[in-house]
């Protein structure tokens, strides 16, 4: 086997990595969003069930999370008569990053909603804004900005935690060197490891690139 | 009478900021608020635009009547869509340009198109000299610029009465002069304002009436060479002659 075979292989798993990578990111987004909104609520009702979700779900290992979505997440659907037994493999893996990624955006979100300056919010008010315009237009993007670092470690960290999929048996970039590495005998293994390596690394480059673009754009705004 | 606030009470926990609060306010008239610091002036001028929200009292302003402590939804936006406030420390939309922290007001606050909106905004740059500087965000721009654009995005909106919460004590000496021009044009303009400032010579110059605040109270109120040169109370006495060199 020749080591362009090896790098070609790898690649076949590439997509599914990144199909993982990017739903379980906006899944991860769209929870979080809603989570920081409940706990940010003043009803307990609402912000302890965003309180319990935080708190259990930073507490589970990411690895258990994925086994948790795989063989739970089923049953829990079946209890309301829907029978999900079926649904492809990805799904729980995004499904299991997602909610394990939930917890953390929800947190940035949060904190850095509290940490935009509340003389923001007053001045939006004070040239005639409603609550909701204040928000949209003054206050959540720069809680966005604010909470931009975090987004992007989060990202790079969700990149790296999809190589898990393979406890629920998804064939991604990572189970398939494994796989090769087992093929082939111990020839070649460091290789293939290395590869790999590099792999999430370009994926991790591109990443940050794309931040910093974003970042240079808004380098003005200082919030 | 354009404003006319009745007995406005406020405490915090146990503190009570304003003990009872009656201010009139004529068209046109500028209205200075001295006093020690935390006298409860801040506090008064966030009472009125319903930062905060008053334990009692009542406003009446341009003819309708709200009680303060306990404004609908609809009258809070109302009375902030006729009025306008310039902050100590600018509060300048730190995410929009100058440009943008103009117009955003006018687009949001009074249903103008974003075109007029940024016309009326240029218009207003101009005026004070910073349209070179329209597309700047506030980062890159001075105290003194910031503050005169904050004094921008105030008035742009037309409001019937401008806030000031001491808007040249965030600055440096050296620029607080453009600052003050700037409010000085606008009174000559007409416009009538309530300007809490420990720059006694614009109070004395400009103002045509001067409160003095203390402990919750206005101690004294009248036209303000009457309380530069004739204060009544001894704690006016004192408070002015502890600043006597600012003016
Ligand atoms: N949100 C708040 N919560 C609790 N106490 C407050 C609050 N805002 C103001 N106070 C208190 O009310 C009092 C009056 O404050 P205020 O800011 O109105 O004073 P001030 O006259 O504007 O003082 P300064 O000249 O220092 O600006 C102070 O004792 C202050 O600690
Ligand atoms: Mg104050």
């Amino acid at each position: 086997m020749k080591l362009s075979k090896v790098i070609i292989s790898l690649l076949h798993g590439l997509p599914t990595t990144l199909i993982l990578l990017a739903f379980s990111f906006i899944f991860a987004n769209l929870i979080g969003l809603g989570l920081a909104w409940l706990y940010l609520r003043r009803n307990p009702i609402a912000n302890g069930f965003a309180r319990g979700y935080l708190g259990l779900v930073r507490g589970t290992p990411p690895l258990l999370m994925l086994l948790l979505a795989y063989y739970g997440l089923p049953k829990l659907f079946l209890l309301v008569g829907i029978d999900i037994n079926g649904w492809a493999k990805l799904i729980f893996g995004i499904a299991g990053l997602a909610i394990g990624w939930s917890a953390y955006l929800a947190e940035a979100f949060r904190s850095a909603y509290l940490s935009v300056d509340a003389g923001q919010y007053e001045a939006a008010l004070v040239v005639g804004m409603d609550t909701k315009q204040a928000f949209l237009r003054i206050i959540m993007p720069q809680a966005f900005l604010i909470a931009l670092p975090n987004i992007e470690n989060l990202l790079i960290g969700l990149v790296k935690a999809t190589s898990l999929v393979y406890v629920i048996g998804i064939v991604d970039m990572y189970s398939t060197a494994v796989d090769l590495s087992n093929q082939n005998q111990g020839v070649y293994q460091l290789e293939i490891f290395v590869i790999l390596a590099l792999i999430y690394w370009v994926v991790v480059l591109l990443i940050e690139w794309g931040f910093r673009r974003f970042r240079k754009h808004y380098q003005y705004v200082t919030v | 009478m354009l404003l006319e606030l009745k007995n406005i009470k406020k405490q915090f926990k146990n503190n009570h900021v304003l003990k009872g609060i009656d201010l009139s306010v004529e068209k046109g008239e500028v209205i200075a608020i001295i006093g020690p610091s935390g006298s409860g002036k801040t506090t008064l001028l966030r009472n009125i635009n319903f930062l905060e929200t008053a334990d009692s009292g009542s406003m009446l302003f341009r003819e309708q009547q709200i009680d303060l402590a306990k404004p609908t939804k609809k009258q809070i936006l109302w009375a902030r869509r006729h009025m306008a406030m310039v902050f100590q420390n600018y509060n300048l939309f730190k995410n929009k340009t100058a440009l943008k922290n103009i117009s955003e007001g006018l687009v949001f606050g009074q249903n103008k198109s974003k075109t007029e909106a940024d016309e009326l905004a240029c218009q207003a740059l101009d005026q004070v000299g910073l349209l070179g500087k329209k597309d700047f965000y506030p980062s890159q721009l001075s105290g003194g610029q910031q503050q005169r654009i904050g004094i921008a995005r105030a008035t742009v909106l037309n409001p019937d009465i401008v806030l000031f919460d001491e808007p040249t004590s965030a600055l440096d000496p050296e620029l607080v002069g453009t600052v003050l021009h700037d409010m000085k044009t606008l009174a000559d303009k007409g416009q009538t304002m309530i300007v809490v400032t420990h720059q006694m010579s614009f109070a004395r110059n400009v103002a045509s009436r001067v409160a003095f605040f203390s402990d919750g109270e206005i101690l004294e109120e009248g036209r303000s060479d009457e309380i530069f040169d004739h204060p009544q109370h001894e704690r006016t006495q004192q408070f002015l002659s502890a600043i006597a060199e600012d003016y």
